[in-house]
């Protein structure tokens, strides 16, 4: 039962930064998601909070207490690494059971905690069992119950479901969040999973080479992305990116997406870009879909042909062109498209984000 | 053809064995039969007449004591042993060392080892023997020991450094966070990980100074502190070798270290298992 905080904390391997000045206030029972490509300092970041990586300058609070001298043991904060990292000479219980072992606690108690954990994890059959002798999603459950038994003050997960197979990673993700519910602790987590990231996230933190890029709730990361990188990171398929040319026509302001394609400015925005002559439009892939009408003042439509489709069931996806860029729509009443077939698409004008060419920060 | 070709890959089999086993099969059987028939000729590989002549009198069971085996034996397993013991937990500390941290210097100290066990034994018989006279702990067990250490660890270090490594680092980790100190990791994770490969470390150490012999002549030269390998050497007078003798103090040497290598063996095979990580 903590909140967790970081003031400032960087660490630095050599002339490696990983993690830099990061800011950061985790309320009690948060569930806080990190992602980031590969290398932008998020398995650094965990395992500062845990104690095992020493920290070159700032300050981490543990439920308002400094920590930053202390023992990882003395953190009451629980790990799951990627590989489970399961004791292979103890079995399920032994495993389970070790971290009361070590605290001295009576074997009653052990015994009491252990079932407990045994029971939210479904784990009664594997007892008696040897990691080896378990599945991937087995040994992954085994080692979300050693964290619980602890009832630390927070959960650290470092991609703990990355093994795992398709569907079995879909069922774990709602056992975590269900535990999560149960157990009233703060989580950070860590994944590469969008899906992971969207569904289990309070707030997600959006990283890149050791720097936080954005902080959010699941929703406003999405909706309201302050730069490209996060624009274009989260979600999938990720966002369209065009550069565009700002033309400006009869007192209006467009974007000239391809030769002779113009999209007008929305109103609103026009103000924000009188100083500039080129832009970088963001549109998802849901906000340019086929239409059959073309009357609305909030789309732009425009027609164009098919490069490649991509049915999906629930959806298709079309690949065409602008500007030799691929881009993609998705429709979502499919039927049988044909490559070269031309479409009429219509543009969601509220919902495109305008970002600028230098800084790539959001324009508004 | 199948059956051709395998039947003589065996008797190639066959052939090597006995090219390897053959001394030993020879010291065996000298050590059961009187001095004569050893040096007669033609070789005669199976005894006419057995004896175990040599072994009573070297463990004294009646009348005179050719050589005092007994007390040989004593003296090996008690330098053998604690020189095993001792190079094993510095190994194994160090080994860890050189497995988990990173500190300045280290390649060139992990350099530094392994090239003082480059160094031919013998080269430091005379500065030792030297050293240790004036210490005051020539033809003492502790001398021997001490020698023997400082031979075993750097072995046991580079053989217990490769068997950390492979354990996860992960693993430490997650019971430290589980409310381990870094000994307490060490003791109760790491090191039941890494037993078979320092199980095998230990043999190798015990073997060393087992049958070490160049050294401990210069260094051990009375019966109070001789080992077998420098017992044997008893058995060779002025004029005369007495070889059955030889070869039952031979015995009395390779037969514990058979027994120690096949106990210990049993159990490095079954700690090979690493089901904790994924796979
Ligand atoms: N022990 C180390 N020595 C030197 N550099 C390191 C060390 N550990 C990590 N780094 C560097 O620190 C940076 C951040 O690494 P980190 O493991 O935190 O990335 P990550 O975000 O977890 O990546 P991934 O998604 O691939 O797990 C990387 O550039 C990495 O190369
Ligand atoms: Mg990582």
């Amino acid at each position: 039962m903590a909140n967790v905080d970081l003031k400032n904390l960087t660490k630095k391997y050599g002339d490696v930064i990983a993690v830099q000045n990061m800011d950061l206030n985790i309320p009690h029972n948060e569930f806080l998601v990190l992602v980031g490509p590969s290398g932008c300092g998020k398995s650094t970041t965990l395992r500062m909070i845990a104690g095992l990586e020493e920290i070159t300058s700032g300050e981490i609070y543990i439920g308002d207490q400094l920590v930053n001298e202390k023992d990882p043991k003395d953190r009451n904060v629980s790990m799951v690494f990627q590989n489970y990292a399961l004791y292979p000479h103890m079995t399920v219980k032994e495993n389970l059971g070790f971290s009361l072992k070590i605290a001295k606690v009576d074997k009653k108690e052990i015994e009491q905690r252990v079932k407990e954990a045994v029971q939210i994890l479904g784990l009664d059959e594997l007892q008696k069992r040897k990691p080896s002798q378990l599945s991937g999603g087995q040994r992954q459950r085994v080692a979300m119950g050693r964290a619980i038994v602890r009832r630390p003050d927070a959960f650290l997960f470092d991609e703990p479901l990355s093994n795992l197979d398709a569907k079995l990673r879909t069922q774990m993700r709602t056992e975590i969040k269900k535990l999560h519910q149960k157990l009233q602790t703060t989580i950070i987590y860590v994944t590469h999973d969008q899906v992971e990231a969207m569904t289990l996230a309070d707030r997600i933190i959006i990283m890149k080479d050791g720097y936080i890029e954005q902080i959010g709730s699941p929703i406003e990361v999405f909706n309201n992305p302050i730069n490209v990188f996060v624009a274009t990171f989260i979600g999938s398929p990720p966002m369209n990116i065009l550069e565009a040319e700002i033309i400006k026509r009869d007192g209006k302001i467009y974007f000239e997406l391809d030769q002779d394609v113009l999209m007008p400015c929305p109103e609103s925005k026009a103000s924000l870009l009188s100083q500039k002559n080129k832009v970088i439009i963001g549109i998802r892939s849901e906000d340019i879909s086929p239409s059959n009408s073309n009357t609305s003042d909030e789309f732009w439509y425009f027609e164009k042909n098919i490069d490649l489709a991509e049915p999906l069931g629930t959806e298709t996806q079309l690949f065409i062109k602008l500007k030799n860029k691929e881009i993609i729509s998705r429709m979502y009443n499919p039927r049988e498209i044909e490559i070269g077939e031309q479409i009429n698409f219509a543009v969601n004008l509220n919902k495109i984000h305008i970002f600028d060419n230098e800084t790539k920060k959001i324009i508004k | 053809m199948k059956q051709i070709k395998k039947i003589g890959f065996w008797f190639l089999v066959l052939f090597i064995l006995l090219l390897v086993c053959l001394p030993g099969i020879w010291i065996f059987v000298s050590a059961f039969r009187p001095n004569p028939e050893i040096l007669s000729k033609p070789a005669n590989w199976i005894p006419d007449r057995w004896t175990i002549f040599e072994f009573t009198q070297m463990f004294s069971i009646k009348g005179y004591v050719s050589v005092p085996a007994f007390k040989y034996l004593m003296n090996s397993i008690i330098i053998s042993f604690f020189s095993t013991i001792i190079a094993i937990t510095i190994g194994m500390m160090g080994g860890y060392a050189f497995a988990r941290f990173n500190f300045k210097g280290k390649n060139k100290i992990f350099l530094g080892l392994m090239l003082a066990r480059a160094v031919p034994g013998i080269s430091l018989s005379l500065p030792l023997f030297i050293l240790f006279a004036k210490l005051g702990i020539i033809n003492t067990s502790i001398g021997v020991i001490i020698v023997y250490v400082a031979m075993n660890v750097p072995f046991t270090i580079w053989l217990t450094d490769g068997f950390f490594r492979q354990i996860p680092k992960e693993m430490s980790e997650v019971a430290r966070t589980d409310g381990c100190t870094r000994f307490q990791a060490f003791w109760n994770i790491e090191l039941p990980l890494a037993g078979p490969g320092i199980g095998a470390a230990a043999i190798f150490a015990f073997l060393l100074s087992w049958n070490e012999y160049a050294l401990a002549s210069v260094l051990t030269r009375t019966i109070e502190s001789k080992t077998l390998p420098i017992g044997m050497m008893d058995y060779l007078d002025e004029f005369t070798i007495n070889w059955a003798g030889m070869c039952a103090i031979a015995v009395v040497m390779i037969v514990p270290a058979i027994i120690i290598t096949f106990m210990v063996q049993k159990h490095l095979v079954s700690g090979l298992t690493f089901g904790g990580v994924k796979g």
